[in-house]
C-alpha cells in the first residue's frame, strides 16, 4: 500500500481532539515565483473553512499540497495530530482527504455510476455501485439518475457526480476548489446546502476555496485570506464583512496618478495630441466617425452546454481613442467575450455592431474583417500557429496583403515581416524562424504587431501582459496607450486590477457573465472594484 | 540543426532500419528452408535491373504518387483521409462508365476519361466531407468505411450491363468484368530505351511540383496549412473549416480517383489489362497512403517514396518465382515496408518532443 498507511501504524494513532489538518510553514516555489510562502492553515472537524484570494494568490497550490499533487519545498503537515508526508493523491485518499476539482475529471461517454466506479480496483459490481450512488444521493439530497450519461448532464449535475465520487470514499477532509465557477446561482445555493449537511451531520472538515466574497461570507465558519502566496488575514466569518474582505484580498491602494506619470505618459500624450490635430486638419471627415461608438455590444447572451449563460445580456459601447477595462475574476465570462470578438463562437441573443454595421457572430474571420483586432488571452489557442514561421504568423489574418492573384510574393513576405520585426523589436533569428522558437514575450509581440498592422478600429487585449517579464509588460502597456491615442478603441480584459486601473478611461466589472458595474477612471479604486468583482452588491 | 547534419541523419536512420529489416528477413527465409540471396537478387532484378523493369516500376509509381499527393493535401488541412483505396476504385469505375456509356470525341476521350476518374474519387471523398461537416462524423472513420461501400458498389455495377458490365460477346467466360478499353483510347506508352510506361508518369510528376508550389506559395495553401496546424487561429483569421476542409477532402479524393482512371487506361503491371474487374484497385490506395506517410506528408519527397514502394511491388513479382513460399515473401515485403516507415516516425516523435519541450520552457 501507500506510504501514508504504513506511517499510520507509527507512533500513537490519531488523536481525536487534534485539528483535522494542520499545515505549518508550507512553502512552494515554481522557478522564481513563490506560490506559497510560509503558509499556516488549521482545519477543524465540523466546520467549513473558506480560503479567499485572487487568481494566483496561492490557494490552489496550497490545496494541491494537501491532496498530494504538489510536494512542498518546506513545511509540515499533520493530519489528526500525526505528522504525515503526502507524496501523491493515493496517499491523500488513504488519509481520507478528497478534493472536488474546479475542472471535472469525468468521462463523458460513461454513465454516472460508471464514472463513480472509475478508479476502483478489483471486480466491478454494477448493482453495488448503483445502490451506493443512490444511497449517497438520497442522504445528501444530491438527486441524480445513476444511469444517465455524464455527457448529457448540465454542469451542476456533473459536479454532483464529482461530489458523489468523493463522498463514496467517505473522506474526513473534503476540499472544494472554486466549486461555483461553473454553476448557476440556484445550483450554487443547492451546493452550499449540501456542504452544510456534510459538515454538520458527519463531523467532516470542509474547505471552500473561492474568490467570491458573498459565497465565502454565506457558506463558511472561518476565513483565511491569501494574497501573493501569503496568508494576510484570518478571522471567524461572523467578524467579517464584504468591504474588509475585499480590501484584504486585493491589497493596498495604489497611487494611480503617480504611476501614470512614471510611465512617461504625459509626454506621449502631448506629442500625439499634436499629431492628432494635424490629422484632423487634413481629414475633417474623420472626426465625425469618432463621435459615435465604434463598437457596440448590445444585449449579448451566449449560452454554454446545458444552457448556462456564459454571457448574460451584456451591453457595452466603445468610442474611438478610449480604453475600456473589463475587470473581473477569471472565469466570469471574459474569455467568452474574447472568443466572441474573435469569431470563435456564435451568440445566442443580441448583436455586435462595428461602425454602425452588424457583424455576423461565429462566421470565420468576420470580426477581424469588420476591424476588430484581438490579442487573445491564450495566444497559443487562437493567436498564433506555433508550427509556422514568424513571417507566416505575421500574415495570418491578411495574407492577401503580400499576394497577387492568390500567389504570395516571397520577397514581399520577407520584407514585410522584416519591417514588423524591426518596428516591434521582435527577438527572433529571422522571418523564417518557427514561432515556437520564440520566447513568450516575443510571441506576444508577433501577435501585437500583426493585429496593429491590420489597422483595426477596435483592439481587444485580453490579459495582454500575463506571463511577461517587467520589461515586456512595460512595452505592452505603452503600446496599448499609444494605440488608443492613435484613435483605436481599446477593450482591455484583465484580471490584474492594477493594470486595469492604470490604463483604463472607463472600467466595467464582470461577474457570472454579467456586467455588474461601470465606473469612470476617477471613481474606481481597488476596494470598489474588489467588491463588485466578488459579486457583492454592497 | 544544419541541413547537412539532417540529411546525414536521414541516411543513417534509413540504412539502419533497412539493414535490420533485411537481417530479419534473411533469418526468416533461411529458417523456412529458402535461400536468402536469390530472394534479394530477384527483388533488385524485378524492380530495376532486368530489361524493361524501370518502365514497369515507373508505371506503378505514378498512381502511388497521385494517391499520395491527395493524401498530402487532406493531411495539410488536418484531415485524416484513409479511404484512398475506395476513392481510387470509384475513380476507375467513373472512368469506365464514361468510356463505354458516354464517350467523348476522339483524342479528347483520354483526357475526359481521366477527369471523370478524378470526379469519381472526389464524389466519394465528398461523401465523407459531407458527413464530417454536416453531422460531425470523424473523417477517419467515414473514409475508411466508404472503402468497403465502394467495393460493394463497384461489384454491383459490374453485374449490370447498363452500368459497367461488358456485353456477352466481349465478356468471354468471365462474370464480373467491364469491356476492354479500345487501343486508340488508351494512354500512350512510348518506349524509352527499352522501357515502356504511360505518359501519366509525367502528369504525376508535374502534379507533384504543382502541389508543392500551391501549398508553399499560394494564399490558398497558406490558409489550408493554417487550418491544419491551428483550427481556432484559422477560424479567427477567416478560414472556414467547412469550406477549406471539404475542398481538401474532395481534392484528395480527386487525386485517388485520377490514379484509378490512370491505372485503367494506362495499362502495365497487373492493373486489369484495360478492364475493370473486382479487386482492380490492388492495394494501390493503401500503399499510396504509406507513401505519403514515408514522405511525411510533403509533395516532393513523395516522388522518391512512391518510386521506392513501386520497386517493392515490381520486385516482389520476381521474388515469387524463386520458389520461396509466397507467405514468406509477403512477410519480407512487410518488413521492408516497416523499415521505410520507421525513420519518419522516429523523426516525427523526436521533433514533437523537442517542440513541446521548447514550448513549455518558454511559456
Amino acid at each position: 500500500m501507500t506510504d501514508a498507511t504504513t506511517e499510520m501504524t507509527g507512533a500513537g494513532g490519531p488523536d481525536p481532539s487534534a485539528p483535522a489538518v494542520e499545515l505549518a510553514g508550507i512553502t512552494k516555489r515554481f522557478g522564481g515565483i513563490v506560490a506559497c510562502d510560509q503558509v499556516d492553515l488549521t482545519l477543524h472537524r465540523g466546520r467549513v473553512h473558506g480560503i479567499l484570494g485572487e487568481n494566483g494568490a496561492g490557494k490552489s497550490t496550497l490545496m494541491k499540497v494537501l491532496i498530494g499533487l504538489v510536494l512542498p519545498d518546506a513545511g509540515s503537515i499533520r493530519i489528526d495530530g500525526q505528522p504525515r508526508t503526502i507524496h501523491d493523491p493515493l496517499a491523500a485518499a488513504a488519509l481520507g482527504i478528497a478534493m472536488v476539482h474546479q475542472h471535472f475529471s469525468l468521462v463523458d461517454q460513461l454513465t454516472v455510476w460508471e464514472n463513480v466506479a472509475l478508479g476502483e480496483e478489483g471486480r466491478l459490481k454494477s448493482a453495488g455501485v448503483r445502490d451506493r450512488v443512490a444511497a449517497i444521493s438520497r442522504q445528501y439530497g444530491l438527486e441524480i439518475d445513476p444511469d444517465a450519461r455524464v455527457g448529457d448532464l448540465t454542469a451542476g449535475l456533473r459536479q454532483r457526480v464529482e461530489i458523489i465520487k468523493c463522498l463514496r470514499r467517505d473522506p474526513h477532509i473534503l476540499v472544494f476548489d472554486e466549486p461555483t465557477s461553473v454553476l448557476t446561482p440556484e445550483e450554487s445555493e443547492q451546493l452550499f446546502g449540501t456542504l452544510r449537511e456534510v459538515v454538520a451531520a458527519e463531523d467532516r472538515a470542509v474547505v471552500l476555496v473561492s474568490h467570491k466574497l458573498d459565497e465565502v461570507l454565506h457558506a463558511t465558519d472561518e476565513i483565511t485570506i491569501m494574497r501573493q502566496g501569503r496568508v494576510v488575514d484570518r478571522r471567524p466569518t461572523s467578524d467579517a464583512d464584504a468591504r474588509s474582505l475585499a480590501r484584504a484580498m486585493v491589497g493596498r491602494e495604489v497611487s494611480l496618478r503617480s504611476e501614470r506619470a512614471a510611465f512617461g505618459l504625459a509626454e506621449i500624450e502631448e506629442a500625439d495630441r499634436e499629431r492628432e490635430a494635424e490629422l484632423q486638419d487634413q481629414q475633417p471627415a474623420q472626426s465625425l466617425d469618432t463621435d459615435g461608438p465604434v463598437l457596440r455590444i448590445e444585449g449579448v447572451t451566449v449560452q454554454g452546454r446545458g444552457g448556462a449563460r456564459l454571457l448574460d445580456d451584456i451591453s457595452l459601447d466603445l468610442r474611438a481613442g478610449e480604453i475600456v477595462g473589463v475587470a473581473g475574476v477569471e472565469g466570469n465570462g471574459q474569455r467568452v467575450l474574447g472568443d466572441l470578438l474573435s469569431s470563435l463562437i456564435p451568440l445566442d441573443a443580441g448583436r455586435v455592431v462595428v461602425n454602425d454595421s452588424e457583424v455576423r457572430s461565429g462566421a470565420p474571420g468576420a470580426m477581424a474583417k469588420a476591424g476588430i483586432g484581438v490579442i487573445p488571452e491564450d495566444r497559443h489557442d487562437s493567436g498564433v500557429v506555433l508550427d509556422m514561421t514568424v513571417a507566416e504568423n505575421l500574415l495570418l489574418v491578411d495574407p492577401h496583403r503580400v499576394a497577387r492573384h492568390g500567389v504570395m510574393d516571397k520577397g514581399q513576405v520577407i520584407e514585410t515581416a522584416q519591417q514588423m520585426i524591426e518596428e516591434f523589436d521582435i527577438g527572433c533569428s529571422g522571418p523564417d524562424a518557427p514561432l515556437w522558437s520564440l520566447s513568450g514575450g516575443n510571441q506576444q509581440r508577433v501577435v501585437l504587431a500583426r493585429e496593429l498592422a491590420a489597422e483595426p478600429d477596435v483592439l481587444v487585449a485580453a490579459q495582454p501582459t500575463r506571463g511577461l517579464d517587467v520589461g515586456a509588460i512595460e512595452y505592452m502597456t505603452d503600446r496599448l496607450r499609444r494605440t488608443a491615442v492613435d484613435g483605436v478603441a481599446v477593450l482591455l480584459i484583465s484580471s490584474e486590477l492594477e493594470e486595469i486601473l492604470d490604463l483604463s478611461d472607463r472600467i466595467v466589472v464582470m461577474s457570472r457573465g454579467r456586467i455588474v458595474g461601470e465606473l469612470s477612471h476617477d471613481d474606481a479604486n481597488l476596494e470598489t472594484l474588489g467588491l463588485l468583482m466578488g459579486g457583492s452588491e454592497g | 540543426m544544419t541541413r547537412g547534419v539532417r540529411a546525414a541523419e536521414w541516411v543513417v536512420l534509413y540504412a539502419l532500419s533497412i539493414v535490420v529489416a533485411l537481417a530479419i528477413s534473411s533469418v526468416i527465409v533461411e529458417a523456412t528452408g529458402g535461400d536468402w540471396w536469390p530472394v534479394l537478387e530477384a527483388l533488385v532484378d524485378g524492380s530495376i535491373k532486368a530489361p524493361g523493369r524501370w518502365g514497369e516500376t515507373l508505371g506503378v509509381a505514378a498512381p502511388l504518387l497521385l494517391v499520395a499527393l491527395g493524401t498530402v493535401i487532406s493531411a495539410k488541412a488536418g484531415l485524416i483521409n484513409i479511404g484512398q483505396e475506395g476513392q481510387l476504385l470509384m475513380g476507375a469505375a467513373f472512368a469506365v462508365y464514361f468510356s463505354f456509356r458516354i464517350g467523348g470525341p476522339g483524342p479528347l476521350n483520354v483526357v475526359l476519361l481521366l477527369l471523370f476518374g478524378a470526379l469519381g474519387g472526389a464524389v466519394w471523398a465528398s461523401a465523407a466531407g459531407l458527413l464530417r461537416y454536416w453531422r460531425g462524423v470523424p473523417e477517419v472513420l467515414s473514409t475508411l468505411l466508404l472503402v468497403f461501400v465502394a467495393i460493394q458498389a463497384v461489384g454491383y455495377g459490374l453485374k449490370w450491363q447498363w452500368l459497367l458490365l461488358a456485353d456477352e460477346a466481349s465478356r468471354g467466360n468471365r462474370n464480373l468484368v467491364s469491356e476492354q478499353l479500345a487501343k486508340n483510347n488508351r494512354i500512350p506508352r512510348p518506349d524509352i530505351f527499352g522501357n515502356e510506361f504511360p505518359v501519366t508518369v509525367y502528369v504525376a510528376l508535374a502534379l507533384a511540383l504543382a502541389v508543392a508550389y500551391v501549398l508553399a506559395r499560394t494564399v490558398w495553401g497558406f490558409r489550408l496549412r493554417m487550418l491544419g496546424h491551428n483550427p481556432r487561429a484559422a477560424q479567427r483569421s477567416g478560414v472556414s473549416s467547412t469550406v477549406y476542409g471539404a475542398t481538401a477532402l474532395a481534392i484528395g479524393g480527386a487525386f485517388a480517383g485520377l490514379a484509378g482512371a490512370a491505372m485503367f487506361a494506362g495499362g502495365g503491371f497487373s492493373f486489369g489489362n484495360y478492364r475493370l474487374v473486382p479487386g482492380f484497385s490492388d492495394n494501390i490506395g493503401w500503399t499510396g497512403l504509406l507513401v505519403a506517410l514515408m514522405a511525411r506528408e510533403r509533395a516532393l519527397p513523395a516522388v522518391v517514396a512512391a518510386f521506392v514502394f513501386a520497386m517493392l511491388r515490381t520486385g516482389a513479382g520476381f521474388v515469387n518465382s524463386t520458389g520461396v513460399e509466397s507467405r514468406i515473401t509477403d512477410v519480407v515485403q512487410g518488413l521492408l515496408v516497416l523499415a521505410l516507415l520507421v525513420p519518419p516516425a522516429v523523426v516525427f516523435l523526436r521533433d514533437r518532443r523537442r517542440a513541446r519541450a521548447a514550448a513549455t520552457e518558454r511559456v
